[in-house]
């Protein structure tokens, strides 16, 4: 849409490839249609049973047990996603970009080739190109896993409640989404090959575990999964669950009406023909390597987003990236996407929101003795009346002596952690020191006031 | 087949209608009264009619249009009436598929591409 403001002649190809159990979706990309959005709806889905649960201490009396219904819930999010795809057909087609629903891969120099889903081929030629094919998700690779699994690309339109679930993997995804199914009231089992969260601060992470633990979803640690087989069909039906110790020899078993995968995501550049014009792409990951202004190593083709190699997998930095890219390319602007200072959340029961370096990168870079981290516990105001957890959410400063105090590192973990966290974002960009952030009076009661 | 038309005036006649044709893809046009002129009290409504009654051979067999007229000028201003409460309809003229959250607008209504894009998406 920013190159069609410069009228250009643009052409957008998207196609979605089905899951194994042949699920797709409309315009817009994961985070529309299988990532952020549901998740985050999902999440305040969840967020909401508990305030149920809370509000009784406030005074709202209601005798029924509260039930929560998995397909009101879907439908309600599905429509709105809905509403999301024709709001960026009508989008498209208003800023004359010619959308077409059909899989791309370069042939020969500047010539893709569009398959469409009835197998209809055409050839377009274009000036320059621009890959933001994304990810999809990694499975197992063990007996089971393609035909009795799903993944985030299946739940949030799964017409069935997923019932007693196994989520395997300690990414934010199967956090987050183990997290939400619980707060929903299903049984939920995790089942963790090694660490949580890996690449995000370890002491956060392992908080964040706690919690999870405390408040109901069973942890599976140091175990993988080393077959899955179908004990009855249905919706939901009922797996059994093979896994073996990564410490060992011990094997368990465990029976769940859904497996739900999520040990990572892979780039998809394997099968767009990146070698029939040149572009390198790192063999073992699938990433593209791009220099600071996005440009592959073919002078024509640049790529955003997740399939870039060492830059961070989030829906804002992609199109930041884009953006300033056209910018640079036809309306003669210099400024690079800043990838330094991003800001992110993890919308786990316990939010996360995070901006900079975590404790350990920080100490890795500039050494331990050249940082001070500032930390507090501290007990949300609306958590006191329905006596819940006292001593669980948390901030941390992290500030690196050499630069006046300058924060490197912010962390809080607690209610509204995107909320809290995005302002603190813009005061980084702006070199916030620990003597201005002390210098700025709190807003009380809140949760932020304890960083100030 | 084709498609048919049909015509209806006010909230509860347009329910009954849909209700009737439920299991065919069905697309309503929504505007204000006419007089005993023909022309509507909403000017945005007499542009968009004619291009979306061009369009209309586009939208796939066995659809049915419904052409329902609103109300005066007063009923559609009230912010409770059965329009927006219900249908969550935001002004006239709206084209929607009924059942789907695709729907145009006021002055997307005079594009006949985004007319023809609503009529032919699946």
């Amino acid at each position: 849409q920013e190159a069609a403001k410069y009228e250009k002649k643009v052409m957008v190809l998207d196609f979605v490839m089905p899951t194994p159990l042949g699920n797709s979706w409309g315009l817009g990309g994961t985070c529309v249609n299988v990532g952020c959005i549901p998740k985050k709806l999902m999440h305040q889905a969840a967020l909401l049973g508990q305030a149920l649960q809370d509000s009784r201490k406030y005074g709202w009396q209601f005798t029924e047990e509260v039930k929560h219904n998995w397909m009101t819930m879907t439908e309600s999010v599905q429509n709105y996603i809905g509403s999301l795809n024709w709001g960026y057909r009508v989008s498209l087609r208003e800023k004359n970009v010619t959308y077409e629903n059909a899989y791309g891969e370069f042939v020969g120099p500047h010539t893709v080739k569009a398959t469409n889903k009835r197998g209809v081929e055409k050839l377009y030629t274009a000036e320059r190109f621009l890959i933001a094919t994304g990810e999809r998700p990694r499975y197992l690779g063990i007996p089971g896993d393609k035909e009795y699994c799903i993944s985030s690309d299946d739940l949030f339109s799964l017409p069935y409640c997923p019932g007693k679930t196994l989520v395997v993997g300690a990414s934010y995804v199967a956090l987050e989404c183990a997290g939400f199914l619980a707060g929903l009231g299903l049984d939920v089992t995790v089942m963790v090959r090694s660490i949580l969260l890996r690449g995000f601060d370890q002491d956060i992470a392992n908080k964040i575990g706690e919690y999870m633990e405390e408040h109901g979803i069973k942890f599976i640690r140091e175990f993988v999964p080393i077959k899955v087989e179908q004990i009855e069909e249905g919706t939901p039906g009922r797996l059994k669950v093979t896994a073996k110790s990564t410490t060992g020899n011990q094997i368990t078993e465990g029976e769940y009406n859904t497996v739900l995968v999520a040990i990572g995501r892979d780039a998809c550049t394997r099968k767009i023909g990146l070698d029939k014009v040149g572009v390198k792409i790192n063999e073992k990951t699938g990433k593209i390597p791009v220099n600071d202004e996005e440009q592959t190593n073919v002078p024509y083709i640049y790529a955003v987003g997740d399939i870039l190699q060492d830059k961070l997998e989030l829906t804002p930095v992609a199109i930041q990236a884009a953006r300033l890219l056209v910018q640079r390319l036809y309306g003669g602007a210099t400024s690079k996407c800043d990838y330094v200072n991003v800001p992110t959340t993890v919308f786990t029961p316990l939010e996360y929101g995070a901006c900079g370096y975590s404790e350990e990168a920080a100490v890795q870079k500039f050494g331990e003795e050249n940082i001070e981290v500032y930390h507090s516990h501290f007990w949300p105001l609306e958590w006191t009346v329905p006596s819940r957890d006292n001593n669980k959410c948390y901030a941390k400063i992290i500030c690196n002596i050499q630069d006046n105090e300058r924060v490197i590192g912010f962390h809080v973990l607690g209610p509204n952690a995107g909320e809290i966290t995005q302002g603190f974002a813009a005061a980084m960009r702006c070199g916030l020191t620990k003597e201005q952030l002390d210098s700025t009076i709190g807003i009380h009661p809140v949760c932020a006031e304890v960083c100030t | 087949m084709g498609w048919e038309e049909k015509q209806v005036r006010g909230y509860p006649e347009f329910v009954q209608t849909a209700q009737r044709y439920h299991g065919r893809p069905i697309f309503a046009l929504f505007c204000g009264d006419k007089d005993a002129a023909g022309k509507s009290w909403c000017p945005d409504c007499v542009t968009a009619e004619p291009v979306v009654r061009k369009e209309l051979h586009n939208m796939p067999d066995e659809s049915v249009f419904i052409y329902c007229l609103v109300g005066d000028r007063s009923y559609w201003k009230d912010p409770n009436n059965e329009f927006r409460k219900n249908l969550k309809l935001t002004g006239v003229p709206t084209l929607l598929k009924y059942g789907t959250p695709q729907k145009l607008v006021e002055e997307e209504c005079f594009k006949a591409e985004l007319v023809r894009m609503l009529f032919t998406e699946d």
